[in-house]
């Protein structure tokens, strides 16, 4: 290992001041920080500094990402060839996310580092987040052409002409995704495109429940053998993350421990889907919409909702930024998911669609929270 | 009596707390004076080489506010007088005479001062040098001595690391700090606040006369006056003054006024890893760090501090012990690079987070030292910053409109309400390796010129 650093120190000269390579810089530095923890003291108070970074903050996003997406590379595998055991599964699904995976890293990565040199700011960590939630968010058997058009879309369009990371209005990868979904419709709807191919392909849950009018839609589903356990254990078919809403918990939990993840709002989003749903129900009997008949149990479960939610609506950068704000948003984003479901014929899913929205109102939220914070200190100012 | 609970904020628990001995150690021939420690202050020079102080004598003056004088804390002769960029001034260093000599303030006994008028307790305070030790929010400078203040304050909780508790500081000369809490409230004629903690007992500070007693619980910076101001009487505008001072200045008040000479003695931690004898020594203000090291080893490589871990200025073992300083912390200097360092579960790594194994040991067997830990990125709003700060403030937003200086806006988001040293703890928290108490001293600083 020494020997890696020996290396490192002597070619950093060629990269800072004057050196031939300084337009790489940002390079240099993604590779040296990321196999040696940065040797920079600190020059001013406070003289001692929290181990947090943004490199373990990322990375822990990663971690939390990871049961879900072994878990939905299985369930790939599973529905491929139902037979082959769960080692078998977990091999072909791997087979079929990783050359996803890649490309989504190597195009987007591309962009990144584009950018990075051309407008001399350093390379953000949060790009090894977007380009896992970009390639858990597709369908398995999605092109890998589109794959790299969407990342590339959604780093530049989506990140980097805002000013990158940290300035981007929406979440990168809900761009990317949004982008292959209005773009290649005939790519990337129907039923066929959730299954590898030649596997026998069914349609997803959500497709199942919006399929027939009135109170049958729930009892179709169980004929169509989706049971609340089967969608909550992830054995259905969907885009690779979201099917898991077990192995979405495992993560959800994980960052709402290490607080990466706003817990206001998942907890804002759980409330604002069940309080909709529920309304929903009790309108059902009234109206022929299958959809109003799900429970917020099923809501929760069906869907990309728990994955959107849980790594989605939280990205720290795209949702509101005040406390009283998260809740707000979260609220919003959980309504719209079943207002979207529900009343949109269009759409069997609203999960991409409400937190996109949510994105789009997150300043406006901020601002009104601003406000109130202001106008609360000025009362208080007052009574003294 | 209700208590203010605070629930945001971080104790650090940094290896190296000093020992509880107090131990005497004067300086070795020598003290200095920095019109550094002053924030804000135009110094003029007030004497020249080879003239001869005695303690309390003038060594320089304020330019702003005339009647501001900081005086030798020492009598002896003026050895030398160090000039820094553009002749500004950087140091006097006073050698110590054999027998010295003292300027002579008119003493009184406790009920004489009582009935002193504000004029005299002023004057006296100016001309003896003492006033520095009063300071004023916003922008943390030396108080005007022509303003008046809607309210004194006086934290007697400190929750910084290593600042040592009031109730040992005060041994023996509550006398002294009584009287001092009597004159400031004569001195202004406005409340004199004493914030203690929940389970404070000492008698000196909860049966205190003359003061409206807070008590508050929590974190750090719980102890901060500035989190205290916020709480009981926030500031509203610019000239909505608060005058706050140090428990132990307190007891430097009551203590000119009943001894008549300046008192200069006081009590400082020793602590930090880096050090071999943590412990507390009373001492002289103006002492040298090397002198108050004598009996310690440093392990080397370190970074001297003069103050606390989280506000303090490094120093270099020549220069005098800052004015307003009650610790002295010698922390390890970073030197290592750990091989995917971000990637290790990571139980040696000390973090206010849970991102890291040592979170489940409460930070046990971890060490601080001067590492940043990371590398400077764009703000991402994770929202370790608010965590830390037990304000109705709202900080990524006050720092955005600080680095657009936006003048409304900050007056808005109650930019004078900030002090840094309140906002160490975010700095210390965020990933982003934001130097953000230096971000709310530049907003400060913007605002005093130009709002």
């Amino acid at each position: 290992m020494r020997s890696v650093r020996k290396i490192l120190d002597s070619i950093a000269p060629h990269f800072s001041g004057d050196g031939r390579l300084k337009m790489l810089y940002p390079l240099y530095e993604m590779v040296d920080t990321l196999l040696y923890t940065p040797a920079e003291v600190t020059s001013q108070a406070p003289h001692v500094r929290d181990a947090v970074d943004m490199k373990r903050s990322m990375v822990t996003v990663i971690l939390a990402l990871l049961p879900a997406l072994l878990v939905g590379a299985w369930n790939v595998g599973y529905h491929h060839d139902p037979l082959a055991g769960w080692g078998g599964n977990l091999a072909t699904g791997l087979q079929a996310l990783l050359p996803v995976l890649l490309v989504s890293y190597l195009a987007g990565g591309f962009w990144e580092v584009l950018f990075a040199v051309v407008r001399r700011h350093e390379i953000n960590e949060g790009f090894l987040v977007t380009g896992m939630l970009y390639a858990l968010i597709l369908p398995p058997a999605v092109p890998l052409w589109i794959v790299a058009l969407g990342i590339s879309f959604g780093v530049v369009i989506g990140k980097e002409v805002t000013g990158g990371t940290g300035y981007n209005i929406f979440n990168p990868a809900l761009v990317s995704r949004a982008f292959v979904f209005f773009a290649y419709p005939s790519e990337m709807s129907g039923d066929a495109v959730w299954y590898l191919p030649d596997a026998v392909s069914a349609a997803t849950p959500l497709a199942v429940a919006a399929s027939v009018e009135g109170d049958s839609g729930i009892r179709l589903l169980g004929e169509a053998g989706y049971t609340l356990q089967d969608m909550f254990w992830g054995s259905v078919p969907g885009s690779v993350g979201e099917t898991s809403v077990m192995a979405i918990a495992l993560g959800a939990a994980l960052l709402v421990w290490t607080r990466i993840a706003n817990w206001r709002i998942m907890a804002g989003g759980l409330l604002g889907m069940s309080v909709l749903a529920l309304i929903g129900n009790a309108l059902a009997g009234s109206f022929s919409n299958p959809m109003l008949w799900l429970s917020p149990l099923h809501h929760l479960v069906m869907g990309s909702f728990a994955f959107g939610l849980v790594f989605m609506a939280t990205d720290p950068v795209s949702a509101a930024q005040t406390d009283r704000g998260r809740w707000i948003y979260g609220f919003g984003i959980g309504a719209l998911v079943v207002l979207i479901r529900v009343v949109n014929p269009a759409f069997a899913e609203g999960t991409m669609l409400a937190i996109l929205l949510g994105n789009a109102f997150s300043p406006m939220i901020d601002y009104g929270v601003l406000r109130a914070n202001i106008s609360r200190r000025r009362r208080g100012y007052a009574k003294q | 009596m209700s208590v203010i609970t605070i629930q945001k904020g971080h104790t650090l628990r940094i290896g190296g707390e000093p020992g509880s001995s107090i131990s005497s150690l004067q300086p070795a021939g020598r003290v200095a004076v920095s019109p550094g420690d002053f924030y804000g202050i135009k110094p003029r020079l007030l004497v020249k080489i080879g003239e001869e102080v005695k303690k309390g004598t003038p060594l320089f003056g304020d330019k702003r506010f005339r009647d501001v004088v900081v005086t030798s804390p020492a009598g002896g002769r003026v050895s030398e007088v160090i000039l820094g960029d553009r002749r500004r001034l950087e140091k006097i260093v006073i050698a110590i005479a054999e027998g010295e000599e003292a300027e002579r303030f008119t003493a009184c006994s406790l009920d004489e001062c009582l009935v002193l008028e504000p004029d005299d307790i002023r004057t006296t305070l100016l001309r003896s040098g003492l006033w520095p030790v009063l300071r004023q929010r916003p922008f943390s400078i030396i108080a005007d001595p022509q303003a008046s203040p809607k309210a004194v304050f006086v934290s007697a909780m400190p929750t910084a690391p290593f600042v040592p508790s009031t109730s040992m500081l005060l041994e023996g000369r509550e006398h002294f700090f009584q009287a001092g809490l009597l004159l400031l409230g004569r001195l202004t004629g406005v409340p004199v606040h004493l914030s203690v903690s929940a389970d404070e007992t000492a008698e000196v500070l909860v049966k205190a006369e003359g003061v409206e007693l807070h008590r508050f619980r929590g974190p750090h910076p719980a102890g901060n006056v500035g989190i205290q101001i916020h709480h009981i009487a926030p500031i509203r505008h610019r000239d909505d003054v608060v005058w706050y001072l140090l428990p132990r200045d307190v007891a430097r008040i009551g203590e000119l006024f009943l001894t008549g000479e300046l008192p200069t003695d006081i009590l400082v931690a020793l602590g930090g890893e880096a050090l071999s004898n943590r412990c507390h020594v009373r001492t002289r203000q103006g002492v040298l760090l090397e002198d108050l090291l004598k009996n310690n080893d440093v392990e080397e490589p370190a970074r001297l501090i003069s103050g606390d871990v989280l506000t303090g200025i490094a120093r270099r073992r020549t220069d005098a012990l800052g004015f307003y300083d009650e610790v002295v912390s010698v922390i390890p200097e970073s030197g290592t690079r750990e091989f995917l360092g971000w990637l290790l579960p990571g139980r040696n790594r000390y973090s206010a987070s849970n991102l890291f194994l040592s979170s489940l040991a409460g930070n046990k067997g971890t060490r601080l030292d001067t590492a940043l830990n990371g590398s400077r990125r764009v703000i991402i709003p994770f929202g370790n910053i608010e965590s830390v700060l037990p304000m109705d403030i709202l900080p990524t937003w006050l720092l955005k409109m600080i680095l657009a200086r936006d003048i409304d806006e900050m007056e808005r988001l109650g930019i004078y309400e900030c002090d840094p040293e309140d906002f160490a703890l975010c700095s210390f928290v965020d990933a982003s390796k934001m130097e953000i108490s230096a971000i709310i001293r530049e907003g400060l600083d913007y605002m005093q010129q130009n709002g």
